[in-house]
């Protein structure tokens, strides 16, 4: 499998206190969508600009497209298309003059730079703001000039920092639709702490805790991790009939009633039991009783039970969270994590 | 390419800026305030002379060392290290294209602002006593000069990496560079000190090319000498031995253009004891900035 970002036993300390990133192994498939989640603090933004060389690493490397990353490791920023969070950019330049600057930066020739940097300003919709300096940018304005930024030497790999952050309804879904279109045809790694933006764009997660990678693998290697047997059950029904059923049919073989609220039943399917089979037997009681089935949902929002899930087991593993594969220089976890 | 291009960006961004559309209005503006008092006065070197001082001491210095500090310092740091820096561009082409921006602003506005004047003092029909001129002395007086400017330049440079805050910096330069100039000052030491630098111009400009051509012949000898001498009263200035020399006062710029004994000056001197400066002061700031974190 390409790589289109690699880091190896990855640390940053900073003044020699503070742990950002612990020993991070990261591999980044060349066209995926990888979504870095974690908490505020989790050492997600560092490790972005540890890969950009806007740090330098403590211990450990980092590649882009085989190409070591480091302060003055240009050819690995031209393969970059950065996005940073809330993006600081020189107020005292016009989105066109910054744009152009950034152009003549990427070695674009004027005849390519001039009209893609129009087009990208329509696209983002600034065409209309050209007049005005950045520093009168507000914060929606700024994202979508740094993602008309990221975009504009056509990069194989984006790394965009919270891209949502800060964004009203309408420009976020600009901002997940386009996510998806890129991802079409380049690798694009997408930090975040907003687990519907992962669920909507990702197809690879890592999730990143106190510095450390607890688990890096598909979304759906994700979810799988979830104890998936639950669901929902709404019906058009009063709360003593809802009541009144889990009462009087306590023992459905290989499945748990409860009453969830008024209308609501919360199935847990219990082991060994198919889980299409419950739902016939279950769907059959209620014909039987005439309730009207209103709807059947998953019991969870799996991404983030997924995720939650992780951080939870996490703490609980305790000591056993250090990584003594590491100490022998093999790979750590990937795709799962360590028990 | 990116270094020419960061070069044009901060080339038009100074001069877009009011701090150095001001200075120059207000360098031309002291120029034209302060020349006709001593127009009539004052000898060719010592005029052109004073029109440096500013520039070399006060107060157009502060503004000098003040745009070195600023480009990697405080709030643009920031917006360096997400519009600029996460770009294809190596840190040291950033810092050098920004640095040469600056000199070269700098230089600029020292000449619209001088030479001019400098122009207009040397053909016009003064009744100051006659001086002796050269054409070799005066374009090497303006080297001088801007190697000194170029300088101040890296210093505040060498400060703003060092310390992210431009206050900081700005308050380690006045606090160490301005009392280090005057001590060096209070021993003649043109090669270390702007100020001394300053009073020693005169003599620079009545330099022939053959005198400085019989002064190479003797550098080994007088060079070591005076260098050694330099040393040695510095050493024993900071050691409190020496007694500083005494200044009287009458009007400020004659006064001042006829102290100190300058009669061994030396351009090669004078170049090596700015130039080495500026490129120890341009080689560390760079070091230090490539080795951030932003």
């Amino acid at each position: 499998m390409d790589l289109a970002i690699r880091t190896e036993h990855l640390t940053k300390i900073y003044a020699g206190r503070v742990i950002a990133v612990n020993d991070l192994n990261l591999a980044v498939p060349c066209g995926s969508v990888y979504g870095l989640l974690g908490p505020n603090g989790a050492g997600k933004t560092t490790t972005l600009r540890l890969l950009l060389g806007l740090q330098r690493p403590t211990a450990g490397r980092a590649e882009v497209f085989g190409h070591a990353c480091g302060v003055n490791a240009t050819q690995v920023r031209q393969k970059i298309g950065f996005l940073p969070t809330h993006p600081s950019l020189p107020g005292n330049l016009l989105a066109i003059e910054y744009l152009d600057l950034l152009g003549r930066i990427y070695r674009i020739p004027a005849e390519v730079r001039k009209p893609r940097l129009s087009s990208l300003l329509r696209a983002v919709g600034l065409l209309g703001a050209t007049e005005q300096r950045i520093q009168t940018f507000s914060t929606g304005m700024r994202t979508r000039l740094g993602i008309a930024a990221s975009l504009l030497a056509d990069p194989p790999l984006l790394i965009w920092d919270e891209p949502t952050a800060g964004l009203d309804p309408a420009a976020r879904r600009f901002t997940l639709d386009l996510i998806r279109d890129l991802a079409k045809t380049r690798t694009v790694v997408v930090a975040t702490h907003i687990l519907s933006d992962i669920d909507q764009i990702c197809d690879h997660v890592g999730v990143m805790l106190e510095g450390r990678m607890i688990f890096s693998g598909t979304m759906n290697d994700m979810k799988r991790r979830l104890h998936q047997d639950d669901f929902i059950v709404e019906l058009d029904a009063t709360a003593e009939a809802v009541q009144a059923l889990v009462a009087e049919t306590p023992n459905l073989q290989g499945i748990a009633l409860g009453v969830r609220n008024s209308n609501s039943l919360a199935v847990k399917v219990l082991d060994g039991r198919s889980r299409a089979r419950a739902v016939a037997d279950l769907m059959g009681l209620l014909d039987n009783r005439s309730l009207v089935l209103r709807a059947i949902r998953s019991g969870y929002n799996e991404t983030e039970d997924a995720y939650l899930q992780l951080l939870q087991e996490d703490h609980a593993h305790g000591f056993r969270r250090f990584d003594f594969q590491s100490l022998t220089g093999t790979d750590a976890r990937s795709g799962d994590l360590s028990t | 390419m990116p270094a020419l291009a960061i070069f044009q960006h901060e080339w038009r961004g100074l001069w877009a800026s009011w701090l150095v559309r001001l200075w120059l209005i207000a360098s031309v503006l002291w120029t034209l305030l302060t020349l006709p008092e001593k127009w009539a006065r004052m000898q060719t070197a010592p005029l052109i002379s004073s029109l440096m001082f500013p520039y070399l001491v006060f107060p157009w210095f502060i503004i000098v060392v003040f745009l070195g500090i600023t480009p990697v310092t405080g709030a643009r740091l920031e917006a360096l290290s997400d519009g600029i820096l996460s770009r294809p561009i190596a840190r040291y082409e950033y810092f050098l294209a920004c640095w040469a921006a600056r000199v070269a602003v700098v230089l600029s506005v020292f000449s619209l602002a001088v030479v001019p004047f400098t122009l207009l003092i040397t053909f016009a029909n003064r009744p100051a006593p006659t001086d002796s001129v050269t054409w070799f002395g005066a374009v090497s007086a303006f080297v001088v000069v801007a190697l000194v400017l170029t300088f101040l330049v890296s210093l505040g440079f060498f400060a703003g990496a060092l310390a992210r805050r431009p206050l900081v910096a700005a308050l380690l330069l006045i606090f160490g560079w301005f009392p280090l100039m005057l001590a060096l000052h209070v021993y003649s030491l043109e090669e270390f000190s702007p100020l001394s630098l300053n009073q020693a111009l005169p003599t620079l400009f009545r330099t022939s090319w053959s005198e400085t051509d019989a002064d190479k012949r003797r550098l080994s000898n007088v060079d070591i000498q005076a260098l050694g001498k330099a040393g040695g009263m510095f050493v024993s200035m900071l050691s409190g031995s020496a007694e500083p020399q005494k200044n009287g006062k009458s009007d400020f710029f004659e006064t001042f253009f006829s102290k100190g004994d300058y009669r061994d000056f030396s351009l090669t001197r004078v170049i090596f004891g700015y130039g080495t400066p500026t490129l120890i002061a341009l080689g560390l700031a760079t070091l230090v900035f490539c080795r951030r974190d932003l």
